[in-house]
């Protein structure tokens, strides 16, 4: 128990030492080979006539910061989520979030063709909104709707109602192959002006989350306890799903779809901290950055020289803990 | 059944004769009597449009049976040969086998084409076990844990079969990501011999047991009382879906919601024996695939979408629907 009460500071304190070095690893892997010291070098004294520097600054840091954010920002909704419905299943990628963001792009991408990059964050966020509603919507009217099945189905079926009708879209529209880059994980042309638009949008969505930390600890004790100890339900409920919605919107507007990472980081997270989501937020958010950011420098090995999509990688990662899960807790509820 | 006969012949008629190339009725008719030979009207008719509405018809079929098999085995209205991922193994084993032939692969070659629902059981095979392995508790089968289950094997077979297709060499990539899509665009009179056998065999088997799926509905214990072995006639029956669903995915790629939405209407028509649901499964099945394919190819010809996309876009606000109503 001594240990185990430790472990969250272990886990916070050393998370600087951790994020940097899983990010330089992340920094010299990729098809050209760099030596550590350019990277070092690059930071200290960039030389812009230098490729190999050039090539660290404008595509290899970009990526490496842009894995450790979004999976911190994935992991910390999939935290919410699971805390606040009591629901062990309930992630981004289950819930429509990312089908709804990616909806709204095709929709953009077809009808509003000159777009800049920070317009087409806000929509990733606005279609977001709307595929977490129209998801959380049915479940809270569908009997046992935010039961831990009846959520993974509904948002399923409303995830590939959305793909299919952008799909369908982007094929009436000849868009597909644009629509095609922007579904399947951009991470390798992560633009570091996209994520200096986020940042904003992070910093607001990560203060919201730590600051609900401890109302989702109640929340994730039962309605009862919550009513007795005075809560504002609703408000927090809701504050909580936009908290979500900023997160993995940014996410989706980033690199597009990424799943898994929401669902298993907060079970792994829970397994060192305990349920105190006091702790599992931030720990989540460690963990699920050094998490993605691993699984991308994996996808340049699986089947060197090329990429393989994130997403692929951390299905692959996923799955089988999705299967342990379902094998191991059944179908009750959270906990 | 007489209506859905009626409306098959329609769909039949208008699949057959509209398109970029429009034939009328007395083209139709002559070139089936083969009276007035064109070549122009044989080609469009013989090698490219009837071959492809026959498969479709088939695809429905098969799916449709499929669809009320497995819920009628599973005892739940939400299963179906996609959302319970089967779909997506015996894609994933496809995709497997073309990976290692690619180059001498093509959709034309008789051994290939002949031997591909092979393939596709296997995975549907391997993907029904491992859902069942890991559904089974406590010897019972739990539906929530079952379409869970589905769910996650669907996503993992996904990812696999999205990894081994990027090891492919374009040609082959791009054959394997048309037809995974769920299509029925690369139809030839191939693909529906392929196909004949698995219905041969599988149809009756399953026709021969539908009394069975009534029975199902009574309790295990009092199955067993009454001498029936019960998971003797459930392998049988899940064997005989899986087998159709593998030929289906082998020639389509992977349709969903076909197997789901036909059980139900079926229900509201013709009530709640097997001995009718399951006839009448496959013919709105049939009805299902032979117009969305038609809407797939005709709303943006020359291109086209997927059907696969089409009947999502109908099957899903079906399924919201259900499940409000359904209980589960």
């Amino acid at each position: 128990m001594g240990v185990k009460r430790k472990l969250p500071y272990i886990i916070l304190l050393s998370s600087p030492i951790t994020i940097v070095s899983v990010m330089f690893l992340s920094v010299l892997s990729g098809s050209t080979v760099i030596h550590p010291v350019d990277v070092i070098e690059a930071f200290l004294s960039f030389d812009s006539d230098n490729v190999t520097h050039t090539i660290i600054m404008t595509s290899r840091v970009p990526r490496a910061v842009g894995a450790m954010l979004i999976g911190a920002l994935l992991a910390m909704s999939g935290a919410l989520m699971q805390g606040m419905t009591r629901n062990y299943l309930a992630s981004p990628s289950i819930m429509g979030v990312s089908d709804g963001a990616a909806f709204v792009i095709t929709l953009s991408v077809i009808f509003l063709p000159a777009l800049t990059s920070l317009q087409m964050v806000m929509l990733s966020l606005v279609g977001s909104a709307i595929g977490t509603g129209v998801v959380f919507g049915i479940a809270s009217l569908v009997r046992n709707g935010l039961s831990p099945v009846k959520m993974a189905i509904i948002g399923t079926i409303i995830g590939t109602f959305f793909s299919s009708v952008s799909a369908a879209l982007a094929t009436y529209f000849q868009v597909s192959q644009t629509m095609s880059f922007w579904y399947n994980a951009r991470i390798h042309q992560m633009s570091p002006d996209l994520l200096w638009f986020t940042i904003p949008f992070a910093i607001v969505g990560i203060l919201l989350a730590l600051a609900l930390a401890n109302s989702v600890t109640i929340l994730s004790l039962g309605e009862e306890t919550a009513v007795g100890l005075g809560q504002r339900k609703g408000l927090i409920k809701a504050l909580t799903m936009f908290s979500v919605v900023i997160m993995t919107g940014i996410s989706v507007a980033l690199i597009g779809k990424v799943g898994f990472v929401g669902l298993i980081v907060p079970h792994i997270t829970r397994f060192f901290t305990g349920t105190d989501y006091r702790w599992v937020i931030p720990c989540s958010a460690v963990i699920g950055g050094i998490f993605l950011t691993l699984s991308d420098s994996l996808s340049l090995y699986i089947n060197y020289p090329f990429e393989t999509p994130i997403g692929v990688v951390t299905a692959m990662i996923g799955v089988p803990f999705f299967l342990y899960l379902i094998k191991t807790r059944g179908v009750g509820s959270h906990r | 059944m007489f209506v859905g006969g009626i409306g098959l012949i329609l769909f039949f008629y208008i699949s057959l004769s509209a398109g970029i190339y429009d034939v009328s009725l007395q083209q139709l008719i002559d070139a089936f009597l083969r009276r007035n030979v064109s070549e122009n009207i044989d080609l469009v008719i013989f090698h490219f449009r009837l071959p492809r509405v026959i498969l479709a018809g088939f695809v429905g079929l098969g799916l449709g049976i499929a669809g009320a098999v497995l819920q009628g085995i599973t005892k739940n209205g939400l299963a179906d040969p996609g959302i319970l991922g089967i779909n997506s193994g015996a894609g994933a084993a496809i995709v497997v086998f073309m990976f290692f032939f690619q180059g001498h692969v093509s959709s034309t070659s008789w051994l290939f084409t002949l031997t591909m629902p092979i393939y596709g059981l296997v995975g549907g095979l391997t993907a029904a076990l491992l859902i069942y392995f890991i559904s089974w508790e406590q010897g019972r089968l739990d539906p929530q844990r079952l379409l869970l289950t589905g769910i996650a094997a669907g996503a993992g077979f996904g990812a696999f079969t999205i990894f081994i297709s990027l090891k492919m060499k374009a040609q082959d990539f791009e054959m394997a990501t048309v037809w995974l899509s769920g299509s029925i665009y690369s139809a030839n009179w191939l693909f529906v011999l392929a196909v004949i056998p698995w219905f041969l065999i599988c149809v009756p088997v399953i026709m021969r047991r539908t009394y069975m799926l009534d029975l199902f509905r009574m309790s295990e214990e009092s199955l067993i009382s009454i001498g029936v072995s019960v998971e003797k006639e459930k392998s049988i029956l899940l064997l005989s879906s899986i087998g159709l669903i593998s030929a289906c995915v082998s020639v389509a790629g992977s349709i969903s919601f076909v197997g789901l939405m036909a059980p139900h209407m079926a229900r509201l028509i013709v009530g709640n024996e097997h001995k009718n649901i399951v006839p009448v499964c496959g013919l709105i099945g049939m009805l299902l695939v032979i117009g969305s394919d038609f809407i797939a190819r005709s709303v943006v010809a020359p291109a086209e979408i997927p059907v696969g996309i089409i009947i999502a876009i109908i099957g899903v606000p079906y399924f919201v629907y259900l499940l409000f109503k359904v209980r589960m």
